[in-house]
């Protein structure tokens, strides 16, 4: 019986060790790849390490310096392109949009939360449902007559569509999870506090929101990480600096034939460094909001 | 000082001061929103699907009834992607609630570092689809894909295998790079079911002399029914509506082999121009999308019925 | 303490609200007195590109130019996207696939009527790239580059599996493919880029049907392709059959033009079929099969192929921005597609650095330019192919919709998802549908 037992557990561990290496090699290879030179990474098989290590590719991304490497020509034909440049840029719009969605979000998504949660209306059953139902329709479904409706209203490439767009996608899980959230808190304190003197404004503020605070952080990283990871709307409704997001931005170098393997690479890291940081600290909040809101109706 | 907020100071005021202006100020706001990116363009699809419009020619586009519709029904490549949907989303979505459910088993026993295993299994999640898809393609490529470089070295294949060139395999391919991307949500869900599960439930299996096996298939999954059937709805959705990965992992080929329905529709529009055809796409894919969400809401109510 | 609170509910709602606002409006204007032109290109040797600019600006002090890049793959899609949505550029790239679609469009205008000093350089260029350039009697471009497409073999592994000779026709292609793959020499001894979203696989296609002495088109531009047994089946035919045994690269589908130079270059293959300038790519450099690579006419009873001209365009965004803009992008064009002190300085540059082909039939009597030509490839060889070089038949305004679609059904032919015949006759339903 003991012996049955540690054998599971070896197992048990071997099965974790290959999980966390199917998780982690490819990144691991992403990076190593960033790292090396064009003719290291073309070898059969590719050097897992870079030899050598250069950080030529990341130097053109944020100087223009055209790595030595690609003088080789012949093998490692034209291998820039003038996008890659444009990261720097491209992660400042994926920011701006993402950090005004978070904000939109944690405004209109509390106040609206805080209604349904502590208010009786007619209609209210309605607009919930409504809500709800809506953050489950697929952007594919919609995205083409969007794309068209931003046309009409002359909003292409702005970062202003963007924004609008993604707080519409991300609202409804906003709203559900904090007012779930809100319900269950106790009404004894706001109450308390209004007693008090306080407005129900000062209720909200000092009483409701603090006891609240995983869901709001909960919601603010999952609106960051959907605004910040979206690429089909982005794609079609962005065409210029003014407005281009990451995502697109490593799309089109990664499908442009004539920029180099390691330069893509390069693209993939600065564009996956900031959701694993958000994804690493807010961990607990994210987890604990997808489970509130795709797993307990 | 309130003045400075400017708009309607009276209303503003007698919320703040615990009167309740109007419930509607401050849930309007979200409703129009949300009803202008979907109910909206919802019915501009219907709208636009009826007219021929052609980005080309800007100038012409008149009222055509049902043709956009016609013309897909009577396209080889539309019924072509649409059975390419369907094989993807069946065998996508059984691998990923497989794999979570598994993670879920895993990431449930009490052994010490599997917090890290925890963290890391958010990852694949976290990051841009797009990421996720050109991380594969660099690994799966059939000329220098790393992926084959190591099978060569581990003896498994002589020569690199051309996963996103073979009709055969890059489906396949794309599936993996989904499921790679995919399993942290379901696996998140499941742990969360496992979590809330009382011990001493399955404690009681076991000493009525249950085998492990046994007591998964009837005290465990049971308990998970409920995160179960919502896995199954919601990652259809997913594999039904998935685009990111095609775009940057094999642009629907080779020929068409993995041009979902999905991708046809982008490729309508955007490669062909035909944007009253895209649009009659669109309101075909949502209209089958809403028919998924009508059968989600009611597991949702079974899925509380039974908890 | 109350009131600092609302204090800072305000201030949140008014970032909210600046933050919102003031995303749309980011782009200034230009600053008086200079002109700014947006050039846009697709990727390949930008950092020449950006080497030309700053020259044409140090002679221009009064225009700024910036430059953007897309892939070549993109570009269509791209550029209808630009021309329609907004941020379309003053001066671009395009090519004779697209002309018709453009100019019936409206997106780019008559060189010859907005820049009339430029229309007296179109007695220099070689008469099929003027016509690839002209509509209406109008000219719509200054040649960028014109080549064709070219057979190239790799002569030191031909004559290590015992050939003196590279094939005349496509059945000895496959016979000498065979035997090379028998020896061991290459295991997959052909390679052509054929990924779908590459425009060039359209052009190599035609090519290889022109070799053949077949046609795609009449001359009233009616589909011929679909004849049963035809040349264009015979082509599929042969592509299917090279990819069932497995001398042709498994990997084509997967294989863009850079894709096809880097494997090549690497010893992987021996033949491919590519723009010639590719063969300058493949001599050049610092690479073991350095100089191996030579040239034949393409393969087939008439050894025909394609010619094409990709050139540097107007357009309407540069009209609108008015007189000023189309006065500077004139002088843009003046500089990169014409002559400046007396030579087509980038349209050379093009030749000796990267081989590019070119239209101005003047260079040809340059002697670095020869020089260069000589270094990597042969003139001879390259003026007997020129003879028989063609434009690409079937140019309407929606050839480029139907070149998207023909792309994918020549994949499945390849593939094996469809049969040839029945790719040929879906190109040839999807084009009149499109014709309608």
């Amino acid at each position: 019986m003991k012996r049955k037992l540690r054998l599971s557990r070896v197992l048990l561990v071997a099965a974790a060790i290959l999980l966390g290496l199917v998780i982690a090699l490819p990144f691991l290879w992403v990076v190593s790849a960033s790292l090396q030179t064009e003719t290291g990474i073309f070898r059969r098989p590719p050097s897992w390490l870079p030899d050598p290590v250069t950080i030529d590719n990341y130097g053109y991304v944020f100087t223009g310096k055209i790595p030595e490497a690609y003088a080789a020509r012949g093998l490692l034909r034209s291998t820039v392109t003038q996008e890659a440049q444009y990261l720097p840029i491209g992660l400042q719009n994926s920011v701006m949009v993402a950090t005004s969605v978070v904000l939109i979000n944690l405004l209109l998504g509390t106040l609206a939360a805080y209604t349904f949660a502590r208010e009786r209306f007619r209609g209210q059953a309605a607009a919930f449902s409504f809500i709800l139902t809506s953050r489950l329709l697929p952007g594919m479904a919609v995205a083409i007559p969007t794309y068209m409706i931003i046309r009409q209203l002359g909003l292409l490439d702005s970062k202003t569509a963007l924004v609008l767009i993604y707080s519409a996608f991300t609202l409804p899980f906003t709203i559900w999870v904090l007012t779930l959230y809100f319900r269950s808190l106790p009404r004894d304190y706001e109450e308390a506090a209004q007693v008090d003197g306080c407005t129900r404004f000062q209720a909200l503020r000092h009483i409701v929101l603090p006891l609240a605070a995983p869901g709001l952080a909960a919601v603010g990283a999952f609106s960051f990480l959907f605004s910040y990871d979206e690429f089909l709307f982005a794609l079609l409704t962005t065409s210029s600096l003014n407005s281009k997001t990451v995502p697109v931005m490593i799309a089109t170098i990664s499908v442009n034939p004539d920029a180099s393997y390691t330069l893509i690479a390069v693209g993939i890291v600065l564009s996956i460094i900031a959701p694993i940081i958000l994804a690493t600290i807010f961990r607990r909040f994210i987890t604990s909001g997808l489970v509130s809101s795709l797993g307990r109706a | 000082m309130q003045a400075e907020i400017g708009l309607r100071p009276n209303l503003v005021r007698r919320w703040a001061n615990g009167v309740p202006a109007h419930p509607w100020l401050t849930v309007a706001p979200v409703l129009a929103l949300v009803a202008l990116f979907t109910i909206f363009p919802f019915i501009y699809a219907a709208v636009t699907s009826t007219r021929q419009m052609i980005l080309t020619l800007p100038d012409q586009t008149p009222f055509v009834g049902l043709k956009n519709y016609l013309d897909v029904l009577q396209d080889a490549s539309a019924r072509q992607a649409a059975v390419n949907a369907v094989v993807f989303s069946v065998v996508a979505v059984t691998a990923v609630t497989l794999l979570g459910l598994l993670v879920a088993l895993l990431l449930n026993q009490p052994i010490r570092g599997f917090g890290i295993l925890r963290a890391l299994v958010l990852l694949p999640w976290a990051i841009p689809l797009v990421s996720a898809g050109i991380i594969w393609r660099l690994l799966l490529h059939g000329d220098f894909g790393a992926f084959n470089g190591l099978l060569l070295q581990l003896g498994i294949v002589h020569s690199y295998i051309p996963w996103l060139s073979s009709r055969q395999l890059a489906l396949g391919a794309v599936i993996v790079a989904h499921v790679w991307r995919e399993f942290p949500l379901p696996a998140i869900l499941f742990l969360a079911g496992l979590q809330v599960i009382p011990p001493d439930v399955v404690d009681a299996a076991t000493v009525d002399g249950a085998g492990a096996w046994q007591r998964f298939r009837y005290v465990i999954l049971p308990l998970l029914k409920a995160p179960l059937l919502i896995v199954l709805v919601y990652e259809t959705m997913i594999a039904v509506t998935v685009f990111d990965l095609v775009y940057v992992l094999t642009g629907g080929g080779p020929g068409s082999a993995t041009t979902l329905f999905s991708w046809y529709a982008y490729a309508a529009t955007f490669h062909f121009l035909n944007l009253g055809q895209g649009a009659a796409l669109s309101f075909i894919m949502a209209a089958v999308l809403l028919l998924f969400i009508a059968i989600y809401l009611r597991l949702l109510r079974v899925g509380r019925d039974d908890t | 303490m109350a009131r600092k609170s609302l204090r800072v509910w305000r201030w949140a709602a008014m970032l909210v609200a600046l933050s919102v606002l003031t995303a749309g409006c980011a782009q200034g204007g230009a600053s008086s007195g200079s002109v700014h032109l947006n050039f846009m290109v697709w990727s390949y040797g930008i950092d020449t590109i950006q080497d030309n600019i700053k020259k044409f600006q140090s002679s221009n002090p009064s225009v700024t130019v910036s430059l953007a890049d897309t892939s070549w793959f993109n570009y269509h899609d791209t550029m209808a996207t630009k021309f329609t949505a907004g941020g379309a550029p003053d001066v671009a790239y395009s090519s004779d696939h697209w002309l018709r679609e453009w100019v019936s469009a409206g997106w780019i205008v008559p060189i010859d009527q907005y820049c009339p000093s430029l229309a007296s350089y179109k007695d220099e260029w070689a008469p099929y790239a003027l016509q690839g350039m002209t509509l209406n009697n109008h000219v719509y471009g200054l040649p960028y580059y014109a080549d064709m497409v070219i057979f190239i073999y790799n002569d030191k592994l031909l004559k290590q599996a015992g050939f003196d000779h590279p094939p005349a026709t496509w059945e000895e292609l496959t016979s000498q493919a065979q035997t090379i793959k028998s020896k061991g020499i290459s295991q997959y001894p052909i390679d052509i880029p054929m990924k779908k979203d590459d425009p060039w696989t359209i052009e190599i296609f035609y090519s290889m049907v022109y070799g053949r002495g077949g046609h795609m088109f009449d001359s009233n531009t009616n589909p011929t392709f679909a004849e049963s047994g035809g040349p264009a089946e015979q082509t599929l035919s042969w592509l299917r059959s090279a990819y069932a045994s497995k001398i042709l690269d498994p990997a084509v589908f997967e294989s863009a033009e850079p894709d096809v130079v880097k494997t090549t270059g690497s010893g992987q293959h021996v033949f491919t079929v590519l723009a010639k300038y590719n063969l300058a790519e493949l001599n050049q450099g610092q690479h073991a099969q350095k100089g191996n690579f030579k040239m034949a006419l393409m393969p087939g009873s008439q050894h025909s192929t394609v010619g094409f001209v990709r050139f540097y365009s107007l357009t309407k965004a540069a009209v609108s921005h008015g007189d000023a803009a189309v006065k500077a992008s004139c002088n843009f064009l003046q500089y990169f597609g014409g002559k400046t002190d007396g030579q087509y300085k980038v349209v050379k540059r093009w030749a000796v650095e990267k081989g590019l082909g070119f239209a101005n039939l003047p260079l040809y009597d340059d002697s670095d330019v020869s020089k260069s030509i000589n270094a990597w490839g042969n003139v001879d060889l390259e003026r007997q192919q020129a003879k028989t070089a063609n434009v690409k038949e079937g140019l309407t305004r929606w050839w480029g919709t139907w070149d998207i679609y023909a792309r994918e059904q020549i994949d499945n032919a390849v593939s094996g998802s469809s049969t040839p015949s029945q790719a040929l006759q879906n190109m040839n339903t999807k084009w009149s549908q499109l014709k309608s």
